[in-house]
C-alpha cells in the first residue's frame, strides 16, 4: 500500500514533540549535576564535577550505590527462582487458571499502598511478630532495625513482583514443545537436565525480558523503600533513588541530587543495553 | 516411563504386570499433584495473608483493630467505609486521582495510537531510534525528570496543576501503551489492509473498519494497563502535587505519616485503592501477557 513520504512522520509528530519536550528539563538536570545548586542559595555555579567526586568519596554514594546493586541483584534473583518455580507448578495440572488469578492480586495494588500494609503488619506489636511470638521465636524488629530492614523492604519487592516473573514465565514455558520435553526423557534425562538443557534454553527470550523490566525497575526502586523507612534507619536502606529525593527535596542540594540520579541512570542504561543486546543475539540465532 | 524401561520383565501373566505398573504410576501422579497443589496453596496463602488482613481491619472498629494478640473474630462493621466517603480526607484524593488518570489517559491515547500505528506499519528512517527513545522514557529513573520539572512547573504555575500532572504522567502511561499497541498492530497480516486498497478504501479507512475493529480488546487491555500504571503512580505526584492536587497513593500516606494514625479509615482507603486493579486482573489480564513479551513467544 503506498503512501506519502511525509505521513509516518505526521502520525508520529506529537510523540516527537513529546520527547524533545522532555529533553529540557533532562539536560537542564544533567548541567545542574555539575554545578553547585542549593536552592536556598541562589543561581547554580558551575564546579567541575566537583559533585560526583563527592559522592564518591564521602561514603554517602558508594554506599548507596551498593545498596542499590545489592538490593536490585538479591530482589530479581529470588523473583526469577521463586517465579519460574511457581510458573512450572501453574503449568503442571489443569487448576493452575484458578490459583493464577488470586496470586497475581499483589501486582495489581498500588506499590506504595502494598508497602503501607506490609509496613503496618510489620509494626513491633502485630500480626506478624504475633506469628512468630506463638511459634516460640523472639519478635524482630523487621524494618526499624539497621540489620533487617533492608532484608523486610527486600521481601516485600518480592512479595509484589513475583507475580510478574510467574505470568510472563507461564507464557514463556507454554512455548515450549512438549515433544522436545518428552524426546529428551526418552533418552534418559532426568527432570534436572531436561530443565537445564530443553527449558532453559528456550526459555532465554522471555528471561530476558523479565530481567530488563524487574532490573530496571529495582535499580531505581523508590516507592517501597520510601514509603516504609525513607531510607533509613540512618542510611540502612538508601539507595541512589531514595538518597537523591532525600538530598534535592528534603535538603534542596540539586546539584548534589543530580548527580546521584545520573549515576543511577547509567547503571540503569549500562544494564538495559547489555540485555537489549542479549536478546537482539537471541533473535538472530 | 522409566518404570516401564526398568523393570525386567517378570514371570506374571503380562496383563496383571502392567495392572501393577499403571497403579503405581496412577499413585505417583496422585502424589505429584497433591505435592503441586500443597506448593501453590502455601504461596497463596503468602499472597493473600496481607490483603486477607487488611480487608478485615477495614471492618473492624478502632478497640477491634489495636488489640495484641490480633482478633480474628469479630463483628464486623461498615463505619470507616462511611466514614472516608463522607469526609474530604479521602474523596478529594480519590477524586483528584481519577481526574488525572482519565486525563492522562486520554491524552496518551490521542498521542500513542497514531505514533504506534506508525512504527508498526510504516519503514522509515529513524523508525528504531524513535521507537527505543520511547521506551526509554520508562527506564529512566522518575526523579531525573521530576527534580527539574519540579522547578520549571513552579516557574509556569503547572505545579500543583492537573494540567501539569497529566502532562508529566505521560512518562508513565505512554512508553506502555506505544509499546504495547505496536505489537497488537504488528501481528495483524499487512494483507488486510491491502485488500481494502484493492477494494478502492484508503488507508483510513483501512484503519478505521477493519485495524481499529480487530485490535479493539488489545487497545482496552493496554488502556487498562496504563490506567493502573498511572494509578499507581508514586513518586510524580509526591514531588509535583500540593495540597491541592494531592491523588490517592501520597493520600493514602497521609494516614500514617501523622502523629495518631487512624487505621480503620486508613484500611478502607486501601482497599478502595485496590479495586481498579483487581478488576483489572479478573477482565484483562490475558490480553497483556502477549503484549509484554511481545517477539519472544510464539502462540
Amino acid at each position: 500500500m503506498r503512501h506519502k513520504p511525509h505521513l509516518p512522520y505526521l502520525l508520529v509528530l506529537p510523540a516527537l514533540a513529546f520527547l524533545a519536550a522532555i529533553l529540557y528539563p533532562f539536560l537542564t538536570g544533567a548541567c545542574w549535576s555539575f554545578t553547585s545548586y542549593r536552592l536556598s542559595r541562589g543561581d547554580p555555579v558551575f564546579n567541575w564535577g566537583e559533585n560526583y567526586v563527592r559522592l564518591f568519596t564521602s561514603g554517602e554514594g558508594l554506599h548507596a550505590v551498593t545498596i542499590t546493586l545489592t538490593y536490585a541483584v538479591t530482589v530479581v534473583v529470588i523473583e526469577c527462582v521463586l517465579g519460574l518455580g511457581l510458573a512450572m507448578l501453574l503449568n503442571y495440572g489443569r487448576y493452575g487458571n484458578a490459583f493464577r488469578l488470586l496470586n497475581v492480586l499483589p501486582l495489581m495494588l498500588p506499590p506504595v499502598v502494598a508497602a503501607i500494609m506490609w509496613k503496618v503488619m510489620l509494626t513491633e506489636n502485630w500480626v506478624v511478630n504475633w506469628l512468630i511470638e506463638s511459634t516460640g521465636n523472639a519478635k524482630l524488629a523487621w524494618l526499624s532495625g539497621p540489620d533487617t530492614a533492608l532484608l523486610s523492604v527486600m521481601l516485600i519487592d518480592v512479595w509484589i513482583f513475583t507475580p510478574f516473573v510467574v505470568l510472563l514465565g507461564q507464557a514463556g514455558l507454554r512455548s515450549v514443545p512438549q515433544e522436545l520435553r518428552e524426546a529428551s526423557s526418552v533418552d534418559g534425562a532426568g527432570p534436572i537436565r531436561n530443565f537445564v538443557s530443553v527449558t532453559l534454553p528456550m526459555l532465554m527470550p522471555v528471561l530476558v525480558v523479565i530481567i530488563a523490566f524487574r532490573g530496571i525497575d529495582s535499580l531505581k526502586m523508590f516507592d517501597i523503600i520510601y514509603t516504609t523507612t525513607a531510607g533509613g534507619p540512618v542510611d540502612a536502606t538508601t539507595n541512589l533513588h531514595v538518597l537523591a529525593y532525600l538530598d534535592g527535596i528534603r535538603n534542596l542540594n540539586f546539584g548534589m541530587a543530580m548527580a546521584a540520579l545520573i549515576v543511577l541512570w547509567l547503571l540503569v542504561y549500562l544494564m538495559s543495553h547489555f540485555l537489549l543486546k542479549a536478546r537482539r543475539k537471541d533473535a538472530v540465532s | 516411563m522409566t518404570t516401564i524401561l526398568s523393570s525386567p520383565p517378570p514371570l506374571r501373566t503380562q496383563s496383571a504386570d502392567r495392572r501393577v505398573t499403571v497403579q503405581r504410576r496412577k499413585r505417583k501422579k496422585a502424589l505429584q499433584h497433591t505435592v503441586v497443589i500443597a506448593l501453590l496453596s502455601t504461596w497463596t496463602v503468602f499472597a493473600l495473608a496481607p490483603i486477607v488482613w487488611i480487608v478485615m481491619m477495614s471492618l473492624k472498629v478502632p478497640e477491634d483493630i489495636v488489640t495484641y494478640p490480633p482478633k480474628f473474630l469479630f463483628t464486623p462493621t461498615l463505619a470507616n467505609y462511611a466514614d472516608i466517603f463522607t469526609g474530604t480526607q479521602f474523596l478529594t484524593p480519590f477524586i483528584n486521582s481519577i481526574i488525572v488518570t482519565l486525563g492522562a489517559l486520554l491524552l496518551t491515547l490521542v498521542v500513542g495510537l497514531p505514533t504506534a500505528y506508525a512504527l508498526a506499519r510504516f519503514n522509515f528512517k529513524g523508525r528504531e531510534s524513535i521507537a527505543f527513545s520511547i521506551l526509554s522514557l520508562r527506564f529512566a529513573p522518575e526523579l531525573l525528570i521530576i527534580l527539574p520539572l519540579y522547578l520549571l512547573f513552579q516557574k509556569v504555575g503547572l505545579y500543583d496543576n492537573y494540567l501539569g500532572l497529566i502532562l508529566a504522567y505521560q512518562l508513565v502511561t505512554l512508553p506502555m501503551l506505544v509499546w504495547m499497541l505496536r505489537s497488537f498492530i504488528e501481528d495483524l497480516p499487512v494483507e488486510l489492509e491491502e485488500a481494502v486498497s484493492v477494494d478502492g478504501g484508503t488507508r483510513w479507512t483501512a484503519f478505521r473498519h477493519v485495524i481499529f475493529r480487530l485490535i479493539a480488546p488489545g487497545l482496552g487491555a493496554s488502556l487498562m494497563l496504563s490506567f493502573i500504571f498511572a494509578w499507581n503512580s508514586y513518586t510524580l505526584p509526591l514531588v509535583l502535587s500540593g495540597r491541592k492536587t494531592q491523588v490517592i497513593t501520597t493520600g493514602i500516606q497521609q494516614y500514617i505519616s501523622f502523629q495518631s494514625i487512624e487505621w480503620g479509615p486508613m484500611a478502607a482507603a486501601t482497599v478502595v485503592s485496590m479495586v481498579p486493579g483487581t478488576l483489572f486482573a479478573i477482565f484483562a489480564l490475558r490480553w497483556i501477557v502477549g503484549g509484554l513479551t511481545a517477539g519472544t513467544v510464539k502462540g
